[in-house]
Order: C-alpha cells, then sequence, then structure tokens
C-alpha cells in the first residue's frame, strides 16, 4: 500500500477535471486508491459528454510559461485547438438530434476532422513535457440548435484567427512561425464558411478589411469561458506590437 | 551584400546584439547602443552582411522585398475585382455584395502597402497592364456579361494563390512585428476570400490534395505542393484517430502550404505585360 499513490479529491476544483465516469475510473486506475466527495457521483455521469455541470475556471490551474519562448506559443495553440476539436466533436455527437441542414452538417463535419487533427498535431508536437488535456464545457450551448451551434463555432473561428495572428509575434523560429500560418489560414477559411452559413453572400465571409491581431491574454480570457481548468498565462511578454486595425 | 548601406540595411534587432557585445568589450564604458554599434561595425563590416543574412535570416531589405511583391499581388487582385465589379451583367445581382467587399478589400490592401513601402522610404510598385487572358490561356475573356464562371474560376486561383504567397513570406518579416503583423492580417483574408469563392462554385472552402478541381491546367501551380501529410517532422496521417477523421483528404485539407518567391512568380507571370 505504500508504493500505491493515495488520490485524494480535496477541492471542487479537482471534481470537475475528469469529464465523466469512465475518466474517473479511468483516474482511480492510475491512483490506485481515491477519496470521493458526496457530490462527486452527481457530478458526472455516463452519457455526460456536455460538460454542462462544470463552472468555467473552477478546474486546476493549467499555466501557460511564456519563458519558454516558442513552445508557450504552441501551447496556447494547443489549448485553442483543444476547445474546438471537443466543440467540433460534440456538434458532429449531436446531429442525430439537431437541426442542421445537410450541407451545414458536410462543413462541421470536415471542420471537425480538420480541428481534431490540428489537436492531435500539437499533442504529438508538445509531447507529454510540454502537454496537457483541457476539459470543456459549454453551458450555454445547444447542441441541438441550429443557430446555437453555427454562432459558436463563428465565435471559436473568428477567435482563433486571432489568436493566432496576435501569438505570431512571440515566435522566434522561422519553421514555428510557418507551422502557426498554415493552421490560421485554415481557421480563416472556416471562419468564413461558417459566417456565411449564417448570413449568406453578405459581407460576413469576411467582414473587415484587416483580421484583427490579438494579445494572448484577451484569447486567453475569452477561452477560459469554455474551459474548466484555470487558464493562466505566465512571464506574458509585457511589450505587444499592434494589427493594423489597432485593437488587439 | 549591402556593404555600401550597411547601417540602414541592419535590422535594430543586430544593432543590438552588436551593441551589446561592443559594451562588453568596453567594459563599463558610456557608450550608448547605436553608438557602440557602429564602433563594432568599424571593426567588422566584412562579416556583418553575412550575420545579418546567414543567422538572423531577414534584413530589412528583404521586408521590402516582401512588401513590394506583396503589392505587386494585391494590385493584381484589386484590378482583377475593380474591372470584374465594374463589367455590366456579369456579376449575378444576388452576390454583388461578396464581390464588392473583396474588391474593397483588395484596394485598402495596395493602399495599406504603399503606406508602408513609402514609410520605409522606398517607392511602391507601380501597377502593371495586367493581361487577364493570361497570355492567351483564357483567350476571349473580357469580363463580358457571359463570362461569370471564369471570372470566379480566376478569382479563385488569385486568392488561393495569395494565402499561399503571404504564408510564403512570412519568415521572412519575423524581425519586423509590425509588418508581420500586417502581412498576417492580410493573410487571414486572402482565406476568408479564398473560402467564399471556393463555395460560390460549389466547393468546399478548403484545399484538398493538390486538386485544382475544374480550374484550367494553366493553373495547377496554385495547388501543387498541397498535398503534403508531413507537418514539421509529424505525419498526419500517422496520428490517432487520423483515419477516422478525413484521413489523407482531411489532413491535406487542415493545412495550406507556403509557395515560394519563385512559384508564385511563375503563377502570376502569365497575367503581367
Amino acid at each position: 500500500m505504500s508504493d500505491t499513490p493515495k488520490m485524494i479529491i480535496s477541492d471542487s476544483g479537482m471534481l470537475n477535471s475528469p469529464r465523466n465516469r469512465r475518466d474517473i475510473l479511468k483516474l482511480m486506475a492510475a491512483g490506485g486508491a481515491m477519496v470521493f466527495l458526496p457530490s462527486m457521483l452527481t457530478a458526472c455521469s455516463e452519457e455526460d459528454d456536455s460538460g454542462g455541470l462544470t463552472n468555467p475556471g473552477s478546474g486546476t490551474t493549467v499555466t501557460i510559461d511564456f519563458a519558454k519562448g516558442d513552445i508557450a506559443v504552441l501551447q496556447f495553440a494547443y489549448a485553442l485547438e483543444q476547445l474546438e476539436a471537443d466543440f467540433y466533436t460534440r456538434v458532429v455527437n449531436a446531429f442525430g438530434s439537431s437541426n442542421l441542414s445537410t450541407t451545414e452538417r458536410a462543413v462541421l463535419t470536415d471542420i471537425k476532422y480538420h480541428e481534431v487533427l490540428h489537436r492531435e498535431f500539437f499533442k504529438a508536437v508538445l509531447g507529454s513535457t510540454n502537454g496537457f488535456t483541457l476539459t470543456t464545457t459549454y453551458p450555454n450551448i445547444n447542441f441541438n440548435d441550429r443557430l446555437s451551434v453555427l454562432n459558436t463555432a463563428k465565435l471559436l473561428e473568428d477567435t482563433g484567427v486571432k489568436a493566432y495572428n496576435g501569438a505570431a509575434q512571440y515566435i522566434t523560429d522561422v519553421n514555428n512561425l510557418l507551422a502557426a500560418g498554415k493552421i490560421v489560414s485554415v481557421e480563416a477559411r472556416h471562419a468564413a464558411a461558417i459566417a456565411d452559413l449564417l448570413s449568406p453572400n453578405t459581407n460576413a465571409f469576411a467582414p473587415t478589411t484587416f483580421d484583427d491581431v490579438t494579445r494572448p491574454a484577451t484569447i486567453a480570457a475569452a477561452a477560459q469561458g469554455f474551459v474548466v481548468q484555470k487558464l493562466a498565462l505566465a512571464n506574458g511578454p509585457a511589450s505587444f506590437v499592434q494589427g493594423p486595425n489597432n485593437n488587439g | 551584400m549591402e556593404q555600401t548601406t550597411l547601417v540602414g540595411s541592419v535590422d535594430p534587432e543586430i544593432l543590438d546584439a552588436v551593441g551589446k557585445r561592443a559594451d562588453e568589450i568596453a567594459q563599463g564604458a558610456r557608450i550608448n547602443g547605436k553608438l557602440a554599434a557602429l564602433l563594432a561595425l568599424g571593426s567588422i563590416p566584412i562579416a556583418l552582411g553575412a550575420i545579418s543574412k546567414d543567422v538572423y535570416g531577414q534584413t530589412p531589405s528583404d521586408v521590402l522585398d516582401v512588401l513590394q511583391f506583396a503589392l505587386l499581388l494585391e494590385h493584381l487582385e484589386a484590378d482583377f475585382y475593380t474591372r470584374g465589379v465594374a463589367a455590366t451583367g456579369m456579376i449575378p445581382a444576388g452576390v454583388q455584395t461578396v464581390f464588392t467587399t473583396i474588391r474593397n478589400h483588395e484596394n485598402e490592401h495596395v493602399t495599406a502597402l504603399q503606406s508602408i513601402i513609402s514609410a520605409k522610404g522606398a517607392t511602391p510598385v507601380a501597377r502593371p497592364a495586367f493581361d487577364f487572358t493570361a497570355k492567351g490561356n483564357l483567350a476571349g475573356f473580357t469580363f463580358g456579361a457571359s463570362q461569370y464562371l471564369t471570372f470566379l474560376a480566376l478569382a479563385q486561383a488569385f486568392e488561393d494563390t495569395g494565402v499561399r504567397a503571404y504564408k510564403g513570406q512570412a519568415g521572412r518579416l519575423i524581425n519586423d512585428k509590425a509588418v508581420l503583423n500586417a502581412a498576417l492580417a492580410i493573410h487571414s483574408v486572402e482565406a476568408r476570400h479564398a473560402s467564399q469563392i471556393r463555395r460560390l462554385r460549389g466547393g468546399k472552402g478548403w484545399i484538398s490534395g493538390n486538386s485544382r478541381g475544374d480550374l484550367p491546367a494553366f493553373t495547377q501551380g496554385v495547388y501543387d505542393g498541397e498535398d503534403v501529410v508531413l507537418q514539421a517532422g509529424i505525419t498526419i496521417t500517422s496520428l490517432p484517430d487520423a483515419g477516422s477523421n478525413g484521413g489523407v483528404t482531411g489532413a491535406t485539407e487542415a493545412w495550406d502550404e507556403p509557395l515560394t518567391k519563385a512559384q508564385v512568380t511563375a503563377i502570376v507571370t502569365p497575367f503581367l505585360p
């Protein structure tokens, strides 16, 4: 017994980390022993993949430390890609009960593929040393409702574009800059497609002459609304060079 | 090499780096960074061109070169859409807003790049008299009332090229953050345009493999190399879940690829006078 780590769930944040009972069972297997609080099993259920019973920012802290240089930017991207991948996975999983059109489902399925691949790419790049797994939560989103899904998708894609654009200035290796550039334009393609599904053939697909260039702290605060863990940026760069819209 | 205009062509970050070294050499002498850099330059003038190119990789002359190149591409797009929107009866009423939006963006990109280039003391490249028949590849194309589909096909080629061109040049801007930001802010807007145009043509907003779809063969260079599945040393198709997330198609769609300046030049050359 002395060799077996004892896992004590002592605060609500730890309760919020496992997404469902299966994950808790995995944790138990890993931890060997576990002390439950009474509320734990009511806080998640086998089918609960919505994360709707957990509050954003209530979990353990995940820190992205900019002292790590380019790795921090990749971690920042990884966090966003996890959000997007989880979101679209839930969207696709809810197709059976949603009122999305056939065309919309085709677009959202493609995007789900892309975002999952982006997530797995960053996971592989960062490895176990620099990787982390976020638990997402979408308390105010109705995955059965077309408008709820598309509006959230638009928000996530637009956020992704301005996040990559704003984090690029902290990248020091041209290879990493290119890696980010290869992804951000696909996010922009997504953003345009989603916006056009919402408002066909208006200027919604590209509402501004220049996309926003937004600093990581602002993005992290916006992303926090979908993440159970507390997102923290450490040693965040004091300087930020504004983009053409001068609003980042 | 930039020996004749050495100081002017050296990036401020290089000056800082050289300055720090000179400061160490001076051992406490109160010299400001720039003066120290000049002193240091005096001792290593021949080497500096090599340092700024090979170690740092990017110089202000690179930045200007990128800006002028980007301006040429924006001229191409701006002229194309300006003519398209002005053409009587070509663009269907239901999508006029899409094209006036893109036209406005491209004209504003031109203006912005001209301003940046001028601010850096150079003369912005003038707009050439473009040949939108692409040296006869699109013989008879005159933005005519019945030629909307040709216009749309060209638009796709230009937008997808623009995205890849900016991506290919971004690395040369890594030391000039303001210009990098401007380029990135344009790059993603070009991607939005590309997505919209592709979807107007009944396709996906993203590029599958290296397929040009139904575009004419002379545009294949726009899509060559878009079919890679190796990203930063990682084979995307071998990742967990890749098989259930689009496979090779998903892996090529999820990443856009850069084009070199030479590749872009080859694509654009048929449209130049």
